[in-house]
């Protein structure tokens, strides 16, 4: 004979909330796998980082074998960045030893969301050894 | 029949110096290895073959290998991850590779890894840090100008790889270069390489590493983002907190 255990309303809470943090992390995870790249429009995505403080939100951009006068920070909402940059040479497949698939890639591009509202006009960017700065200051709550 | 073998595909030289490169923090051990095999033209001389291991294969001019290796020659083996290990299969792996190098009678473990600083971009020098399994070690390693990593938390195969051989009584260290957390970083990886030179002797030209640098960065992102979610699942950024002591 099996004996089942009443389970508390504690208990089921717990499984609730187990299954919920299951199922955002598998949306999570389906999410980010897609490719780093975009064949058709060139692009490969750059890797790229966000720390976010009491007074701005720092993001970097990591832009290795880019043309550092190239590189373009465009707000496209109001949480919403569009970060690009011209490589300095056409970069292929093969180059990156793949050879099932074909192209080259000529741009690196991301969209970056900015989790807390911020002042996109005072935007402030710099380049440091091909990594890309851009900080933003925070909105005060009214 | 063991949950992970180590297949030997070649005759194993005793009393090697054995080196490990895993993606971890600015993918330093794994751009500081694949380096090493390039300039030492190191081949592939053992395999991890386990069903602990995701079901993941690199393929090489179209034949099949395991994401673990072991490359040589006859007084380095050198053991390299393609893809990051994921935390709970830290423990096995690592064991399973010191008892290997054990049973070679290697002469000395060393780690190839990295040490997450902030602004790394505005940073002039990358320094060295060392940690060991014993103190004659960690006195070998200073004498030989770097410094020690005297406080603080390691986590991830090299924390383990120092943990275990220090209780096995197996000379071991690991060579921590300042670097990005997020970003694959051939600099600090060239830093990594110059200290492994100070206390082995086990000396390359960096030159390439340093000049093939910004390739490496635009080829190593797919490898770093998967680096950064296993780090992310084993709390990496534990590596920042401040130690507190109960004596």
């Amino acid at each position: 004979m099996v004996i089942k255990r009443k389970r508390s309303v504690m208990d089921l809470f717990d499984d609730y909330f187990d299954d919920l943090e299951k199922e955002f992390e598998r949306r999570r995870e389906r999410l980010l796998e897609r490719p780093s790249w975009n064949q058709k429009a060139s692009t490969m995505e750059p890797l790229r980082d966000m720390i976010v403080t009491p007074t701005e939100v720092v993001v970097t951009v990591d832009l290795p074998l880019t043309k550092e006068k190239t590189v373009q920070v465009k707000p496209l909402d109001e949480d919403t960045l569009e970060i690009s940059a011209e490589m300095k040479r056409k970069m292929t497949f093969k180059e990156m030893g793949i050879t099932h698939h074909k192209g080259e890639f000529q741009r690196l591009h991301c969209h970056s969301r900015i989790p807390v509202p911020v002042k996109m006009d005072k935007m402030k960017i710099s380049l440091k050894k091909g990594i890309l700065e851009v900080h933003l200051p925070r909105k005060r709550r009214s | 029949m063991s949950e992970i073998n180590i297949i030997e595909k070649k005759q194993i030289p005793q009393g090697a110096t054995m080196l490990f490169g895993f993606p971890d923090v600015g993918l330093v051990g794994v751009i500081a290895a694949s380096h090493l095999m390039e300039e030492l033209n190191l081949a592939e001389v053992a395999y991890m073959d386990s069903k602990l291991l995701p079901p993941l294969i690199v393929l090489h001019n179209g034949l099949p290998h395991s994401s673990i290796r072991i490359f040589g020659n006859h007084n380095i083996l050198l053991a390299v991850s393609e893809m990051p290990l994921a935390a709970d299969v830290i423990y096995p792996v690592i064991d399973a590779l010191i008892d290997w190098g054990k049973a070679k009678k290697v002469k000395m473990m060393v780690s190839l890894s990295g040490i997450p600083i902030q602004d790394r971009q505005d940073a002039k020098e990358l320094k060295v840090f060392a940690a060991a399994s014993t103190p004659e070690m960690l006195k070998m390693v200073q004498d030989k100008g770097i410094e020690a990593l005297l406080e603080g938390y390691l986590v991830g195969p090299q924390a383990i790889m120092l943990m275990r051989c220090a209780q096995i009584g197996l000379p071991a260290m690991t060579l921590l270069a300042q670097c990005f957390v997020n970003y694959p970083d051939p600099e600090a990886a060239a830093e990594v390489l110059k200290g492994l030179a100070k206390v082995t002797g086990i000396k390359v030209d960096i030159a390439k590493l340093l000049e093939k640098g910004e390739e490496i960065r635009l080829k190593a992102r797919d490898v770093m983002k998967r680096t950064q979610e296993e780090m992310s699942k084993m709390k990496k950024t534990q590596e920042y907190d401040i130690p507190v002591y109960v004596s």
